[in-house]
């Protein structure tokens, strides 16, 4: 009798319930940098496009989701998608260089071969959105995955109530998409830019963004509440205040959003470096409403 | 569930059947300084290397299925492009011989987030169905406390599992592969007074546990004392070395590097296991830290374990094997842990 | 002409280095020509223009200088600051350099004259009082720790410097690599070893040859030191015994210095409350300062 036991292949296994998901676990897309922006001294808008137009065409996201940028042999990061959901066929990623694989992206030059996997993650409800008055609130490089709702909201702006935007940065060096404010201001938005520090030529407010929220909660009055969403993008520091303050104004929790970041290395909550107590950020955010959040020992 | 008993020759006949396959089990690795003898897993190729009368193992199972460093993927690199050849790195069928009902328990809780869960994990998954399992009942050990954690018996998640009551083994038989083989030795079928012997081993075992875990209402008791000093005084104990994950059954934390080869033509991504203990486990791109104290680190290990898990699976990640504690050269034990945090004798 | 190489579209940096030594035994540097399988590819990445062991050109055009050795005479230090002047970047290669390495042990006996006259006998040598590391003269851009250094470990170094990639030292202890080598812990063999709290990247060399860590590659970041000598009196291994170990590199030299100033000041409590002191030796008289 033959008592060797037969080799499982699992892709030629008919019993697995997901031949898809367990095929592109490992599956990256190829990816060209179509184009790159300089944006900051350390920032720069990266447009990139999957090489494989079927793919391609099948590659669809929301805002708020995420996807992995990998650089073989160099590494593999999350990255907040900027773009908006409707311009398909390719994403905007801004992306700082902080580190190992940013620091390498930075020197990349147009037309080179990366990878993308994804999307990944939560997204901002702007579908539940329509209809209600909407806050975006952004911090440093909060704009960055913020900027995909504003896109969104701006591309259906009549669903839409008031918007206003709330941009804070260190310094007005460190603004980010500064040559779309005038068109985003023609869509009837109230937006609002302050630093923390000016510089010669800044004519703005200075100051922490709490400032112009409170000017724009009491100017709003009683009504501010009642009708409005809230997306709240920024460091963990500026969660607890700018959250607590409108909580305070009287925008409820499951209204307001917040979007996380965390150390990611598979996306599929499989690594578990981005668990915040016991919860998956890739799997269960990185967009949180201000409840779950409350509920998260150790998110903000 | 079939039920056989065979005579305690007949075991090594088994083996000598299932032998033609590659077999896994508990060896002697060594001695500690005291002379006890100490175990691990290791691949064996004759019946007499295998020491069932193991207590426990110095590392788990698991390594077999996730090892410590594993290579993701490859990639060619030109000038214009990449390729990039992924591999699951299975080494064929394997046939693990005497696991204890802990590191049974340990692959079915692995299994619901890594092969059962939304997305499976292809190099788990592809070992993990190539395995053959051949349980052994065992002996409680004065850090066992998997009778807490509802993992002194294994249900399901082998083919075969023997426990020695006397002079022969009481088999229970779970996969047509196992009947095939058992086929093959002298076998009977058990009688009442095998019933009654069998019972009667796991009365005498269940007698023999001295370790606890009071589970009740851990989740919510985790969330109430996230504030204790208890934490504070085992993070200060703690030597942030990963041990306790190291040798955990059920830990399945990782990193990835990827490393371009000296040649410039080539790169590997590679997968380290990776432990939630270890300073830079929650650190981001820009150096900033999410847990940079040791007693953070250590209770969220606590919190994965004991309340993340409970709350996606409905129970705990932990399967009481007590190897991290024994691992652990400060001392620091699962069920002292967790009885300081629910405030008792602390 | 060569054509420039590149990764991705991103050209590779091919620098010019040089290797020199201090006082060491060139054990580090040894390490680097050891590796026949991939020297060719090594030096593909880097154009070596100084390297007294292997070749007899000899520039001082370099970018990146290596260093191994610490610092024990007058002429090092000038010598030590023409390569700085020299070089873009400075490496200090292995433990001497990074810590003063085993040199450093000498720090420990008050007189030098002694020490010269045990050591070296009739055949004086001029040394200064101290062994120190390079970083207590000129600015070190990059350490590679060890004593030896690990090849595999430069390899990947001197290859990420081409790609222009930072380099990183694993933050976590050596435990985490000698459980990967499935090795029986050092001290259920009842022997001391200071894994948990040094470094990893050697890929527990020593424990996989069933011989304690020394810490030759310095604490691991978050060490928790204090909690580690706990452990080994519990193990019935002497303070001093780990203390020995913990001096033997230099790299837990701040470490020690705290032990030994409380000891120090342990010992002037108890003698002022009537204890008796051990007789004096040249040994644990406290590091020179």
């Amino acid at each position: 009798m033959d008592n060797r036991l037969p080799l499982v292949d699992i892709m030629e296994e008919g019993t697995h319930r997901r031949h898809d998901d367990i095929g592109s676990f490992e599956y990256t897309y190829k990816a060209e940098i179509m184009n790159i922006y300089p944006m900051t001294a350390s920032e720069k808008l990266y447009q990139i496009q999957i090489i494989e137009p079927d793919r391609r065409n099948r590659f669809s996201f929301q805002p708020g989701q995420f996807v992995m940028l990998e650089i073989p042999g160099v590494g593999e990061a999350p990255f907040s998608i900027s773009s908006s959901p409707i311009r398909h066929g390719f994403v905007e990623l801004c992306i700082r260089n902080v580190g190992n694989l940013t620091g390498f992206l930075a020197r990349m030059q147009r037309g080179a071969q990366i990878g993308i996997r994804g999307p990944f993650g939560t997204q901002f409800p702007v579908g539940e959105m329509e209809g209600s008055d909407v806050l975006l609130v952004a911090g440093g490089l909060g704009i960055v995955p913020l900027r995909s709702a504003i896109l969104t909201v701006l591309e259906n702006r009549s669903r839409y109530g008031s918007v206003d935007i709330v941009y804070g940065a260190k310094t007005p060096s460190e603004l980010l998409f500064t040559y779309q404010y005038e068109m985003w201001r023609k869509f009837d938005i109230n937006l609002s830019i302050i630093v923390e520090t000016p510089d010669d030529e800044w004519k703005g407010p200075t100051g922490f963004l709490t400032r112009i929220l409170e000017d724009r909660v009491a100017q709003a009055g009683a009504n501010f509440a009642a009708n409005t969403y809230a997306i709240v993008c920024g460091p963990p520091v500026m969660f607890k205040h700018v959250c607590g303050m409108l909580t305070k104004a009287g925008i409820p929790m499951q209204k307001m959003f917040v979007s996380l970041e965390r150390r990611m290395h598979c996306g599929r909550g499989k690594c578990c470096r981005c668990n915040i107590g016991s919860t998956y950020t890739c799997l269960k955010g990185p967009v949180f409403d201000y409840w779950s959040i409350m509920n998260l020992k150790e998110a903000i | 569930m079939i039920f056989k008993v065979f005579g305690k020759k007949e075991l090594p006949r088994l083996f000598d059947v299932i032998a033609v396959n590659r077999v896994v089990g508990p060896v002697q690795k060594g001695t500690d300084k005291n002379g006890s003898p100490l175990h691990t897993f290791g691949e064996v190729r004759d019946f007499a290397e295998l020491s069932l009368d193991y207590k426990t193992t110095i590392l788990s199972a698991k390594r077999f299925v996730l090892p410590f460093h594993e290579t993701l993927c490859t990639f060619r690199v030109t000038e214009n492009g990449w390729e990039k050849d992924v591999d699951f790195n299975v080494r064929g069928p394997t046939v693990f011989f005497g696991l204890h009902a802990c590191d049974i328990n340990a692959f079915n809780r692995l299994d619901k987030v890594l092969m059962e869960s939304v997305y499976p994990t292809p190099y788990y998954a592809s070992k993990r169905k190539n395995m053959f399992i051949i349980g052994t009942n065992c002996e409680p050990q004065p850090y066992c406390f998997c009778r807490s954690m509802g993992t002194d018996t294994a249900l399901h998640g082998f083919d075969l599992f023997l426990t020695d009551i006397g002079d022969r083994y009481f088999a229970e038989v779970q996969s047509a592969t196992a009947y095939n083989f058992l086929l093959q030795i002298k076998t009977a079928d058990p009688k009442e007074k095998d019933h009654q012997r069998y019972m009667d081993v796991v009365a005498e075992k269940n007698k023999k546990f001295t370790a606890h875990v009071d589970n009740t209402d851990l989740t919510k008791i985790l969330d109430m004392e996230f504030q204790s000093q208890a934490w504070k005084e085992w993070g200060d104990k703690c030597l942030s070395c990963g041990t306790c994950a190291n040798v955990c059954p059920t830990c399945y934390c990782y990193g990835v590097e990827e490393t371009v080869d000296m040649n410039a033509t080539g790169a590997r991504k590679i997968k380290s296991l990776h432990s939630c203990n270890l300073i830079d486990f929650a650190e981001v791109a820009g150096g900033h830290n999410f847990r940079p104290e040791r007693h953070s680190r250590l209770k969220y290990r606590y919190y994965h374990k004991h309340r993340g898990f409970v709350e996606a699976f409905e129970e705990s990640l932990c399967v009481g094997c007590g190897r991290c504690g024994e691992a652990c050269l400060a001392d620091i034990t699962v069920p002292e842990v967790i009885a300081s945090v629910r405030g008792e004798g602390h | 002409m060569t054509q420039e190489r590149t990764y991705l579209g991103v050209p590779l940096h091919k620098p010019k280095v040089a290797f020199f030594e201090l006082s060491s035994c060139e054990g580090c540097q040894l390490q680097i020509v050891n590796n026949e399988a991939t020297l060719l590819d090594f030096l593909s990445l880097v154009e070596i223009v100084n390297f007294r062991e292997a070749m007899t050109e000899r520039s001082n055009d370099y970018e990146i200088a290596f260093v191994e050795g610490s610092v024990t005479r007058a002429d090092e230090i000038t010598r030590l600051t023409e390569i700085r002047r020299n070089a873009a970047v400075l490496v200090a290669l292995g433990s001497c350099a990074c810590f003063g390495g085993v040199n450093q042990l000498k720090n420990r006996f008050h007189d030098i004259a002694w020490v010269k006259k045990e050591v070296y006998g009739k055949h004086p040598v001029e040394t200064e009082a101290e062994a120190k590391p390079l970083e207590a003269f000129v600015r070190v851009d990059l350490k590679i720790f060890g004593c030896p250094i690990k090849k595999e470990e430069v390899e990947k170094i001197v290859t990420n410097v081409a790609l222009g990639r930072p380099v990183q030292h694993p933050k976590f202890p050596v435990c985490m690599e000698c459980k990967a080598n499935e090795n029986i812990c050092l001290f259920d063999l009842g022997e001391p070893c200071l894994g948990p709290v040094t470094r990893a990247g050697c890929d527990s060399w020593c424990p996989n040859s069933r011989m304690g860590c020394w810490g030759c590659r310095g604490p691991a970041d978050d060490a928790n030191v204090e909690q580690l000598r706990n452990i080994a009196k519990k193990h019935g291994i002497s303070a001093e015994a780990m203390l020995d170990r913990l001096e033997c590199f230099g790299g837990f030299a701040s470490h020690v210095d705290e032990i030994r100033g409380k000891a120090k000041a342990k010992k002037t409590a108890s003698a002022a409350k009537g204890g008796v002191n051990p007789p004096s030796s040249p040994l644990g008289k406290g590091r020179r300062r």
